[in-house]
């Protein structure tokens, strides 16, 4: 009952969603600056550092000082944060209910080297009248180790650089920066001069620094920071995912395969490897900036799960699999250092049951997370990430809806494979992203999609007529009298 | 109703149709055991290429898939022998890669997408099963009874001696050469039986399709030959040999030279010569004789044949010998001499019997590869002398060559099997038709015959028991029962040794170690993968590795690395120079490795596993073959102690422990170990207190077991120092100030 009510409001949104390039540069009419039609009466920014990408929240009180509704506002970034930028979301932070805000990257002025998160209100803002907005974003590459170079049983520190003043294209009444950072190990700071009761800023209190609170700031306001901190894990980088989903009526399974490319961004080894200490360390120093492991909490019910590389099978893996969990637990060939590539390929098989219904009126619809990356506690990044639903031969209609955030989506397809016993090949949905983390890897991923019967029946009754014709052809060759001198 | 169907039962099988169908799903059957038996590998561990020359073929494969034929046929390959590169799409038979290649594009037409790694590695089991039809057709030629080609398809299917050869994974040009070899032999009986310019010039076709997959089809050259002389000195010449013959090899020759590899040799070697100027030449003057001798009377022809003959094989002698003393024929190679001398590949070509499957072969082999086959094996040959028709005389004649060169070489028990199968088959046939046959002779048929032979015969008959009861002998159940059921024994028993061989000493990819753990559980040592994956993700797509060429076609097709020497052991001088700077100090190693542009070197070291296929164990087959070359340099002689031992421990020579590859090997090995504790597993010798120390290369990576060890080849120093002295700097030792009478100052000029 309760899916099913699930599924139609899915069904519902399917029709809403045309996802369209996520960066457009506007007419050469439009402004080259946002009008300044906000203020920001008080604006609070967190910089998570906690993991290895950079979560951002804004959350900041808007106010319209124009005097027409307004129901567009914009967030400044640089070029290359925008390059860098994923998985953008905002909320209402007084009204959960407050419909979807459209969320696009835009460039105004080509010339200039900033780019705007433009926001769309689900209603306009009356002139006076104010709303919360919470921001969150996410920037991936975002640190760069310091020292460049460490030894093997060292301890990495990685640098982060960003600004104490949230760069906003609006005018700042308050304000103010907390970084949280992942230890309370921090040798380097930016200090600032404080204002207030406040003689020095950053406030550092445990692993939390905060900037501010700043008094009225004008737009465009900057003031760069540095931050340098212990993050004695690996900082691993997918440069490039390819999730493939199989979907197969006849055999009732979903097979899913991963090809990873995996780079690991931390802090290159300033000695050759040296695999004495490596051996060593396991037993005094767990603790290292190397990657070792990885675990995949897989839904529960996959099985046949396997782990290759370009050149085969990787031995090193293990798979839990009961009626709680399913936990492929895997191991690269060699221990990954900065700078040290590792790319490698899962997949695994899965009841057509778990994720795969059929609606009334004869459609179906599959529903499978977006994302099924390792769940690290270091977290994990993804910079390209393609995912294919390659359904049945013949399927026709397909439509698609997921809960990852627009702006991350850059393009979709309906392509045509032809694979094994293809006569007119599969009808393959091809959905590209970037800038992903492990952070949205629950989101959900819906497919819709018609498979008429005649469909289904296409592939056994070819392979039957093909196998006949063959027969019946064997048979008449078998017959024929080729000999000169017949009895 | 139960009698109906026993008498629908025993009716069945007499049909022709009915027999045809049993047979068909008999080899059908066959086919599948020889299929399946070969797949240990592959459920044990997986679908991966075993061991190092099919890592080659592999690579050469998915070249020719992913660029197209013609390419393949131009492939130039820089990325083997730097620096010198190797004309790989001419030196190499492009049959197998070519058969993988077809069928891929085939199963792709047919919209079944396989990796072409799965056609590969599957690719030796299903041409088996086709041996085993090969060997069927050609044992049907020799025994009148279609149970001896169904007993040799079987025993050809499961025979270790060939299975050795064609596990799954096992991706060698021997894969498909087997099958050719036996389907060439029994298009070669068809067109001799029948004289058929049709069958001959379908041998041909299958002998050039074998020259394409494998230099073994040298065996085809000189046996198809050999057999034509036997006949004609059996006085058998005829007709049908000559048509025969000749269609063959003229049509044969001219398809294998259509190969790059072989291109003129057929015409231009002394191992190819007794098929053209012997045989060839030697038909064309019977057949020319035969035709003068219709045409002349006797007397004077008695006198033209002496004069012609004599006349003629002067004259080819002559031709001969000049001819290959100006170098218009090539004599005999290296690989040739080591076929008649076993001895002589290690005084003189170091190279080839540093390679274990070119050593002569212990007699337990025999029994380990072919098992109750070698027994029937003599019987059936007897067998066939007993009949001794043409047929019978190919057997012979390749049963007396095939079991000639499987004594000298471990690797050509291979081209032995078909014909101890075939043999073989043929003695369990006649056994089992004379046992099995469950009529007995009528004693009213017997009483008969005797009667008319008279009576003096019948009063000796009261003599004998035996005779007077004829259901005795052969023809009693007793013996019946007995010889049919030890056959029956040895048939299982021969399964079962099969089987167990396989799965024993054929199925171990070897690029894969497996153990077992202590709870029993299996664990797999992937230490070779484990370091060619870090080489190929963590190094420069053209960083040269170094290593020994066993490794060599392993790192280009795992690694994607350029390497010095590899498999294809083309260059003995580029092989002894990798040899040399493996045995020298690192200050004559150095200048070597950076003229060669050398970054990484790899060695297998096994002493902390105990696993003794490692450099250390094949490092006097290095000095030999440097010492080969640079006699004045390396001395195989300075790697022994005085008395003669090799050792790697504290009493080992100063030479062996300042070589590069003693040092490499045991680098920090020591710090594993407690103090003066080090243990080399393999070798069973405690090591020195202190360990090897290095100035020219630093470690680079280690994999988990020690396995493969990869140093990197410093740069030049910046302060131009040598490496030497820099390294004592590094170490904090104070320069020693001796050089004081330094000559001027001079420019350096790199």
């Amino acid at each position: 009952m309760k899916t099913s009510a699930v599924f139609s409001a899915a069904l519902s949104l399917l029709s809403l969603v045309s996802p369209s390039s996520a960066k457009s540069t506007t007419t050469a009419a439009s402004p080259s600056k946002p009008p300044q039609v906000w203020k920001n009466a008080n604006l609070v920014h967190i910089i998570s550092v906690e993991k290895n990408y950079v979560k951002e929240n804004i959350n900041v009180l808007v106010e319209n000082i124009s005097k027409q509704p307004q129901d567009e506002y914009f967030l400044l970034l640089t070029a290359d944060e925008a390059s860098r930028l994923g998985g953008v979301e905002v909320k209402d932070r007084k009204n959960a209910k407050a419909g979807p805000f459209g969320v696009e990257v835009v460039e105004l002025d080509p010339k200039s080297n900033d780019q705007y998160i433009r926001i769309k209100l689900p209603a306009a803002l009356n002139a006076g009248a104010q709303q919360t907005l919470g921001i969150s974003y996410y920037l991936l590459k975002a640190y760069k180790p310091l020292p460049a170079t460490i030894k093997q049983e060292d301890q990495q520190f990685l640098a982060h650089s960003f600004s104490a003043l949230c760069p906003s294209a609006y005018v700042t009444s308050k304000q103010k920066t907390e970084v949280k950072l992942p230890s309370a190990n921090v040798p380097d700071y930016t200090k600032l001069p404080g204002s207030g009761d406040v003689k020095e800023f950053p406030v550092k209190s445990g692993a939390k620094l905060t900037y501010g609170p700043f008094d009225e700031k004008p737009a465009g306001a900057v003031e760069p920071a540095q931050v340098r901190f212990e993050f004695n894990k690996p900082v691993s980088h997918v440069t490039e995912l390819e999730r493939d989903i199989e979907v197969s009526h006849w055999g009732g399974n979903v097979a899913f395969e991963e090809r990873y490319t995996l780079i690991h961004r931390g802090a290159n080894l300033s000695d050759q490897f040296n695999r004495v200490k490596w051996a060593q360390a396991a037993y005094y120093q767990p603790n290292t900036h190397a990657l070792k492991e990885m675990k995949f909490p897989l839904r529960v019910g996959s099985a046949d799960p396997y782990y290759t590389d370009v050149i085969g099978n990787v031995s090193t893996s293990r798979f839990r699999s009961n009626k709680r969990e399913a936990l492929l637990e895997i191991k690269p060939r060699y221990p990954l250092f900065g700078g040290w590539k590792y790319p490698f390929t899962i997949g695994w098989n899965s009841d057509a049951k778990n994720f795969l219904r059929q609606t009334v009126n004869g459609g179906y619809i599959l529903n499978v997370p977006f994302l099924e990356g390792p769940k690290q506690p270091e977290g994990i990044e993804y910079e390209q990430v393609q995912v294919r639903v390659i359904l049945p031969e013949g399927a026709e209609n397909v439509k698609y809806s997921t809960t990852v955030p627009q702006s991350s989506i850059t393009s979709d397809d309906v392509e045509i494979q032809k694979t094994f016993l293809d006569t007119i090949g599969r009808t393959v949905l091809v959905i590209k992203a970037r800038n992903l983390v492990d952070d949205l890897r629950e989101r959900e991923l819906v497919v819709s999609y018609d498979y008429p019967l005649s469909a289904s029946l296409r592939k056994p009754l070819i392979v039957f007529g093909s196998v006949m014709a063959l027969f019946v052809g064997t048979w008449v060759l078998g017959n024929l009298d080729l000999k000169f001198t017949s009895k | 109703m139960s009698a109906d169907t026993l008498e629908v039962l025993a009716s069945a099988g007499k049909g022709q149709s009915t027999r045809t169908v049993l047979r068909f799903i008999i080899l059908s059957l066959i086919a599948g055991a020889a299929i399946a038996s070969r797949l240990f590998s592959v459920i044990r561990f997986e679908s991966i290429i075993h061991e190092f020359d099919p890592w080659f073929n592999f690579r050469a494969t998915k070249y020719l898939v992913a660029n197209g034929f013609y390419n393949f046929w131009d492939w130039f390959d820089d990325r083997t022998w730097h620096p010198l590169g190797r004309v790989t799409g001419g030196t190499l038979y492009p049959g197998l890669m070519v058969t993988s290649g077809v069928i891929y594009h085939a199963l792709r037409a047919l919209t079944i997408p396989v990796d072409i790694r799965n056609i590969c590695v599957l690719l030796a089991p299903a041409f088996s099963g086709l041996t085993a039809f090969a060997a069927y057709l050609l044992t049907n030629e020799m025994a009148p009874s279609p149970s001896a080609g169904l007993l040799a398809a079987i025993f050809m299917g499961i025979a270790p001696g060939y299975i050795s050869r064609s596990v799954a994974g096992s991706y060698d040009n021997e894969a498909i050469a087997i099958f050719l070899l036996v389907f060439t032999f029994f298009l070669w009986i068809r067109a001799l039986k029948q004289g058929s310019m049709l069958w001959g010039a379908l041998c041909a076709l299958f002998y050039g399709y074998m020259v394409a997959s494998w230099g073994g089809y040298a065996f085809i050259t000189c046996l198809l030959p050999l057999h034509a002389f036997v006949l004609i000195c059996m006085g058998r010449y005829s007709t049908r040999l000559y048509v025969a013959y000749t269609t063959w090899y003229a049509l044969g020759t001219l398809a294998s030279m259509q190969i790059p590899f072989v291109g003129f040799l057929p015409v231009k070697t002394s191992e190819h010569m007794p098929a053209l100027a012997g045989i060839f030449g030697f038909l064309q003057l019977l057949a020319f004789l035969d035709y003068v001798r219709s045409a002349i009377p006797s007397r004077q022809f008695q006198t033209f044949l002496w004069l012609f003959a004599g006349g003629t094989f002067g004259l080819g002698l002559a031709a001969l010998v000049i001819a290959t003393s100006a170098g218009f024929i090539a004599p005999w190679s290296g690989r040739f001499y080591s076929l008649w001398d076993t001895g002589y590949a290690k005084i003189h070509i170091p190279i080839i019997a540093s390679v274990s499957e070119h050593q002569p072969t212990a007699w337990p082999a025999f029994f380990f590869d072919l098992n109750m086959l070698i027994w029937l094996f003599p019987a059936g040959v007897y067998l066939c002398f007993q009949q001794l028709a043409d047929e019978h005389v190919f057997i012979v004649v390749y049963a007396l060559f095939g079991s000639y060169f499987a004594g000298v070489m471990v690797r050509l028990m291979l081209t032995l099997t078909p014909v101890v199968c075939v043999a073989a088959a043929i003695s369990a046939s006649s056994l089992l038709d004379t046992y099995l046959n469950v009529k007995s002779p009528n004693p009213e048929e017997h009483q008969a015959d005797d009667s008319a032979d008279g009576s003096a015969k019948k009063a000796a008959k009261a003599g004998l028991k035996s005779t007077s009861k004829p259901v005795v002998g052969v023809y009693g159940w007793l013996s019946k029962g007995s010889v049919a059921g030890a056959m029956t024994v040895y048939l299982i028993l021969f399964v079962l040794h099969c089987t167990w061989v396989t799965s024993n000493a054929y199925s171990s990819p070897s690029v894969v170690l497996a153990s077992r753990m202590p709870d029993g559980s299996q664990h797999i040592i992937d230490d070779y993968r484990e370091a060619y994956q870090w080489l190929r993700q963590n190094t420069r797509e053209d960083a040269k590795i170094m290593s020994w060429w066993d490794y060599g076609y392993q790192i280009g097709g795992m690694a994607d690395r350029p390497t010095l020497v590899d498999n294809n052991t083309w260059n003995n001088t580029h092989i002894a120079t990798v040899g040399k700077a493996m045995s020298s100090r690192e200050e004559v190693s150095y200048p070597i490795m950076r003229q060669h542009e050398v970054d990484y070197v790899l060695v297998v070291f096994g002493g902390l596993l105990g696993y003794s296929g490692d450099d250390i164990n094949k490092f006097l087959w290095m000095v030999r073959i440097a010492e080969g070359i640079w006699p004045d340099e390396v001395k195989e002689r300075e790697f022994f102690t005085p008395r003669g031992e090799y050792r790697v421990d504290g009493e080992a020579t100063e030479t062996m422990k300042n070589s590069l590859m003693y040092k490499m090997s045991y680098y920090n090995y020591n710090s594993l170990f407690p103090p003066g504790q080090a243990q080399d597993r393999v070798r069973g010798s405690r090591l020195p207190e202190v360990g090897p120390s290095l100035s020219t290369i630093e470690e680079a990576f280690t994999s988990e077991n020690w396995i493969i060890r990869i140093y990197k080849v410093k740069d030049l120093d910046n302060f131009g120092r040598d490496h030497a002295s820099a390294a004592a700097f590094d170490r904090g030792l104070k320069k020693k100030k001796v050089n004081k009478k330094k000559g001027p100052r001079q420019l350096r000029v790199d």
